[in-house]
């Protein structure tokens, strides 16, 4: 005889907890602008430099908001359209491409990646990688299968982090170091305008992807069934493949590899919301974001006056909370 | 006359550069239960993407209720039409409930908010298919039939007005595969929905269709009542198989069954046959009568031949001759010898020149024994010797007595009469 279990995922249960999300946002505001590297407290705002640490946490606070939402968001679209639980940001190349747009302005810089940047020329090597990605997954013609896709990220990948590698080997000292610290994650904005841009870019990425949930929830059966549930299947899987790479590589280009939030923020997510994409999509933004945020509090004010990368946070103090949730909750976040 | 609920169009079909469906043309009309059966590979599941435009036809027509395939929207086209796969799989941890309303995904709006209307389709197709009570279960806890029946019931949420099922009862138990079929009769009785059912279950296919479809290597072969479909001579040769048909006792349906029977019967007293064969003719013969149980002997071959190799493979038992030479006394003596043992001798669609056509005099040998003698048929065309001398012996061989035959399963049916005659 079969137990007849009560119905998984109430939805009054996911309002509450959709609400305990929401507030823990103006809470880490509040932890965000207390702690930081030059001491525990709220900065003296009558000060100059008071001022100035302000403003620096405020900038903190906001691009960690921003680059764990879009990270997260991100990992929970690949994970549903690639339908494998291992799928992250960085699974079609975004990290490698990124990461060699950034050694290239620092280590090579001069004129050409100089002039545009840090972040732009790890943005335009990012969506690069994502075209060359895309265009060996589409030989043949028609959409790429998942497997294609996987592959090829796989390998376009690998090639980038060849690239990184003899760069950072030629390299000196000091350009090593700076390449190495710029993937270990750093989430001080350079500029206003810096997080502006990348607020413009991730923001309509996530509505959008939003607007996709349905799709997306069906797309979870498989192309195939989606196209008989009669969802232009091709359209929606490149459409929200194109718009999670986006937001990835808005992330990586502002704020370095950082890891684990894209991966394992959206299985939690799951876990509490259930895998309905209307509901997951948004918790998943503000999870990723709010965990990001709270990482990179603990990673500045643990051994003052040196920071932690935030990228090391992230695992090491997420990976044992985010366990013990799993585990109990593993049959509502994945079954396969 | 009301447009067909589906129709091909003279549609050849296929997969980059390989074309599986071939000039296939039926129409099926609205509130028909059709039937599509054949053996693996024959275009069945391609017929069905086709159908869905999931694949686009390479050349023909296919229509939906009279209108393009092609040329529907995603929406309109759920609308006509349901499938249920041959099993479905949700990696994530969806409800019934839930994945029934993924049917709706096409009617309902943008935002994807269900109205009742929506509601009412997804909660009447779970009644159909009696899977209300598992309405908040997860999807992935259901036994196969539950799953299949939830699966059912997400295409009659569509409201489909053909409902197409890909091999769907292949992994259910007999009860299970009844009741989805019960169903699926029900539907069709009563809401006049078409049914297109692809099985690998001939007897079940026959037992509830109106009509079936045969298809072999992308061509339909076959396409009426399941009595002009299923029939003995027709389905053999397309499966290559040896198949009987009877009628069912009760339901006046016809019923399909093997031979294996004639394989076991067969292992007490083996019949030894021996192979003419050469140039790669014999590897199948070979094979074919090894399964089916009999004892082979070949030659003479040429040595590196690939029948040569096969059969040393094979450890069949083979007069040899050296590579590229005619036939020697010593080799032909040897297979002599082979033909005394032998119960009948089978001659391939071998290539004949001067090096090898007296190989056939071993046939002669035989039939002048009293044995049976077995020849491929259109030996004119594998006649390379200058005076045709391997057609004038075919004719002789066949004026004493021996049988041509077209292929395999013509083959082995020969055969088995041939043993079974004295008996019978």
């Amino acid at each position: 005889m079969e137990v007849c279990r009560p119905i998984p995922v109430v939805t009054a249960h996911k309002r509450v907890k959709a609400l305990g999300l929401l507030l823990s946002i103006p809470l880490l505001l509040a932890l965000s602008l207390l702690l930081g590297p030059s001491g525990i407290g709220f900065p003296d705002t009558a000060t100059v430099s008071g001022q100035a640490i302000l403003s620096l946490r405020l900038g903190r606070f906001f691009m960690g908001l921003l680059a764990g939402a879009a990270l997260s968001a991100s990992g929970t679209v690949f994970q549903a359209i690639l339908r494998n639980p291992l799928a992250e940001p960085y699974v079609l190349g975004v990290s490698g491409g990124a990461g060699l747009g950034a050694a290239l302005s620092i280590l090579v810089g001069g004129t050409l990646f100089g002039a545009v940047g840090l972040p732009v020329a790890a943005f335009l090597f990012a969506i690069l990688t994502l075209l060359a990605v895309y265009g060996i997954a589409s030989q043949g013609g028609g959409a790429p299968s998942v497997y294609s896709l996987i592959l090829s990220g796989v390998i376009v990948s690998a090639i980038c982090s060849s690239f990184i590698m003899f760069l950072v080997s030629t390299a000196d000292i000091a350009g090593m170091h700076t390449v190495v610290w710029w993937m270990l994650g750093n989430l001080q904005p350079a500029s206003a305008e810096s997080l502006l841009v990348s607020l413009l870019f991730i923001a309509p990425a996530i509505g959008a992807l939003w607007l996709l949930a349905p799709a997306l929830n069906v797309l979870t059966l498989g192309r195939e069934m989606a196209h008989y549930q009669g969802l232009d299947a091709g359209l929606v899987t490149m459409s929200s493949l194109l718009l999670a790479t986006l937001l990835a590589a808005t992330a990586v280009s502002m704020g370095g590899m950082i890891g684990f939030v894209g991966l394992v923020v959206p299985h939690v997510m799951r876990a509490l919301f259930g895998p309905d994409h209307r509901w997951l999509v948004p918790a998943s933004a503000i999870g990723g974001g709010a965990f990001l945020v709270l990482c990179d509090a603990i990673a500045r004010s643990l051994m003052p006056p040196v920071e932690i990368p935030v990228g090391v946070v992230t695992a090491l103090c997420g990976g044992p909370f985010f366990l013990v949730i799993l585990r109990r909750k593993m049959a509502n976040a994945w079954i396969s | 006359m009301a447009a067909p609920a589906l129709a091909f169009r003279s549609v050849t079909a296929g997969y980059r550069n390989r074309s599986v469906l071939d000039g296939v043309d039926f129409a099926i009309a609205e509130g028909e239960f059709v039937s599509v059966i054949g053996p693996n590979g024959s275009g069945k599941s391609t017929m069905l993407r086709t159908a869905t435009g999931l694949i686009r036809p390479g050349q023909g027509s296919v229509e939906l209720f009279g209108r393009e395939v092609s040329s529907l929207k995603p929406r309109e086209r759920a609308s006509l039409i349901g499938v249920v796969p041959q099993k479905l799989e949700s990696p994530m941890a969806f409800t019934v409930g839930e994945i029934v309303m993924f049917g709706r995904s096409g009617a309902r709006g943008r935002w994807g908010i269900p109205d009742p209307k929506d509601a009412d389709a997804a909660e009447r197709a779970m009644i159909y298919t009696n899977v209300l009570e598992l309405k908040g279960r997860l999807f992935n806890e259901l036994s196969a039939g539950e799953q299949q029946r939830a699966a059912l019931a997400m295409a009659l949420a569509q409201e489909p007005r053909i409902i197409m099922l890909d091999e769907s009862i292949a992994h259910l138990d007999i009860n299970h595969a009844q009741e989805v079929l019960r169903i699926l009769m029900s539907i069709n009785r009563e809401e006049r929905i078409t049914v297109l059912l692809v099985s690998h279950d001939l007897n079940l296919a026959a037992q509830v269709a109106d009509r079936m479809l045969l298809l072999d290597g992308g061509h339909l072969v076959a396409n009426g009542s399941p009595g002009e479909v299923v029939r003995e001579e027709l389905l053999s040769s397309v499966y290559g198989c040896e198949l009987r048909v009877r009628q069912d006792p009760y339901g006046g349906h016809p019923v399909v069954g093997g031979t294996l029977d004639t394989v076991t019967r067969r292992q007490g007293g083996r019949k030894r046959l021996h192979v003419i064969g050469g140039g790669g003719s014999g590897i199948e013969l070979f094979r074919r009568l090894l399964i089916e149980g009999y004892e082979v002997t070949a030659g003479v071959l040429n040595r590196l031949d690939s029948d040569a190799e096969a059969a040393r493979a094979l450890d069949i038992p083979c007069a040899l001759e050296q590579p590229f030479s005619p036939v020697g006394q010593a080799a032909y003596e040897e297979a002599r010898l082979m033909v005394e043992e032998a119960d009948g001798v089978v001659v391939g669609p071998v290539p004949f020149g001067t090096g090898n056509v007296v190989n056939l005099e071993l046939a002669s040998l035989a039939l002048g024994a009293g044995k049976p003698v077995w020849i491929a048929s259109g030996i004119a065309g594998r006649d390379y010797t200058p005076a045709r001398e391997a057609e004038r012996r075919a004719e002789l061989l066949r004026s004493a007595g021996a049988l041509e035959w077209p292929g395999l399963p013509q083959l082995i049916s020969l055969i088995l009469r041939e043993a079974d005659g004295p008996e019978a």
